[in-house]
């Protein structure tokens, strides 16, 4: 008799033969001890964080901390209820109050995290008779939330606004709207969308709107830090933004927020909104102290920092003849020549006490496998200076230094 | 390039032409040919092919179809419908 787990057979033995063999379970590391956010105890193994997506290092900023601290006393641990039941406490609608005026925006809806935003928007704000057009490469959120909906679903060419206008342009005699899905900053690479093309595209067809997730470019794209949106003057045109407190916000929950005068409707039927619990006040108490970090001048400062270190991590792995998928972003992915490789690459620096992330094909673009750095504000020079040696001494004993450059040169 | 809306034989031999690049293997192309099982198409290349076929017949096959598409036959005729319907 079959067993109900068979059908993952495969799947256990191709992580079977990656991973425990190879005596390193990317799956298995537990943070010990947090000693700041760029260091924690992995065991009893001082570690260089370097792939937390926490890009401000806001986790441990002091108001925050306060007023998480506060809202606990006062509020307590969780508030057991929906949104739409006894969930909403004065710190969600404050928080709603502090997305509104962070994005310029009439309206901002808070969810329990961000993959749940992506879910409750984009299964409900379509119907059977709408289309949504997404960049090929976007999110699993974005992939289950549009399935969900009842919408048609149709998928252009990463990153090509030639490609979205062919596809919008088959639809032109279709009634229903339109909903262009795409990512400020796409995570795996750290690429970031051709929004301005995209906007223009957008402006060319009747009854076709914009939904941008801002997960990774919040708090680091834009002056104020409202995301890619913000950096290319096309705010007005992104009808939709959704994004996460869970990476620059430095805590967890998501939102969307839009200037469209019935947005609000969505709390009505968005069933990832209305059937599970809200967040807890401490959260978004946290949530939008930090928000409000970001848009002022310390958040200008940190973004400065961020860019600053991005580019000095880009600039010195690639001095070492590694192939980076992308150029300079908080998100710098080196390009691994297969996944057994990746995995040996991703012990080899977790031995030496720096964490990143290991990301393979299925869930990478090009088929990638990536030792995926995200950066942080607060990266010291030296942290950087160390993760770089231990790449470089990891990827030579690999022989992997040479095979790169080799690969670049005849590219 | 247009197709009727009965010409299911055309539009079959349509896509045997739009396969051969993605037809890394050499299979013998038929209309019970399966995309995952028999052609190894993963969903990169299932991206590919599509975004071929509805340059080819200048349509838009939605992803929503897809899980219903297993066979070359059954590609053929959703091709079919979605053209038929377009025209309607």
């Amino acid at each position: 008799m079959a067993d109900i787990f068979d059908r993952f057979a495969p799947l256990m033995a191709q992580r079977d033969s990656f991973f425990t063999e190879a005596g390193a379970d990317p799956f298995t590391v537990r943070m010990d001890q947090v000693i700041s956010q760029t260091e924690a105890m992995i065991g009893n193994r001082r570690t260089i964080l370097c792939g937390t997506n926490n890009y401000l290092g806001l986790t441990f900023a002091p108001e925050a901390l306060k007023a998480a601290h506060a809202a606990l006393d006062d509020f307590g641990t969780g508030t057991t209820g929906s949104r739409v039941a006894n969930g909403t406490y004065v710190g969600h609608k404050a928080l709603e109050d502090e997305l509104k005026t962070f994005f310029k925006k009439d309206h901002a809806i808070v969810f329990s995290t961000g993959f749940l935003a992506n879910l409750g928007v984009l299964s409900t704000l379509m119907g059977p008779d709408d289309f949504i057009v997404m960049d090929a490469d976007c999110h699993a959120s974005i992939y289950d939330g549009v399935r969900m909906s009842q919408a048609q679903i149709i998928r252009f060419k990463h990153n090509d606004a030639a490609d979205l206008d062919k596809r919008l342009a088959r639809l032109a005699d279709k009634p229903g709207n339109k909903l262009i899905v795409i990512e400020g900053i796409y995570s795996m690479l750290g690429d970031t969308a051709p929004l301005k093309d995209i906007v223009a595209v957008k402006k060319k067809h009747a009854n076709t709107y914009i939904l941008s997730d801002e997960a990774h470019s919040l708090g680091v794209l834009g002056r104020f830090g409202r995301g890619l949106p913000e950096q290319d003057g096309v705010e007005a045109d992104v009808d939709f933004i959704v994004g996460t407190f869970s990476k620059s916000a430095g805590t967890v929950g998501g939102f969307c927020v839009s200037s469209h005068p019935k947005f609000d409707t969505l709390r009505l039927v968005c069933r990832p909104y209305i059937f599970t619990a809200s967040l807890p006040p401490s959260v978004v108490a946290s949530a939008a102290v930090n928000l409000s970090i970001i848009r002022g001048p310390e958040g200008g400062a940190l973004r400065k920092r961020l860019r600053r270190n991005a580019q000095h991590l880009h600039a010195r792995l690639t001095n070492l003849g590694l192939k980076i998928a992308s150029g300079p972003s908080p998100v710098v992915a080196v390009v691994a020549p297969s996944p057994e490789m990746a995995v040996a690459f991703w012990r080899g620096l977790i031995e030496a006490g720096v964490y990143v992330n290991l990301a393979l094909p299925p869930a990478t673009p090009y088929g990638y496998s990536l030792l995926r750095c995200s950066l942080c504000a607060a990266h010291t020079e030296e942290q950087l200076d160390e993760v770089v040696a231990i790449f470089g001494r990891v990827a030579a004993d690999l022989g992997l230094i040479e095979r790169c450059a080799r690969k670049v040169a005849g590219a | 390039m247009t197709v009727s809306a009965s010409g299911s034989g055309e539009t079959l031999k349509v896509v045997y032409e739009l396969l051969a690049p993605f037809n890394k293997r050499g299979v013998d192309l038929g209309p019970g040919v399966r995309f995952s099982e028999d052609l190894n198409f993963d969903s990169l290349v299932v991206m590919e092919f599509v975004a071929a076929v509805e340059d080819r017949f200048d349509i838009s096959v939605p992803l929503n179809l897809l899980p219903d598409i297993a066979t070359i036959q059954q590609l053929a005729d959703a091709v079919d419908r979605i053209v038929k319907s377009d025209k309607g």
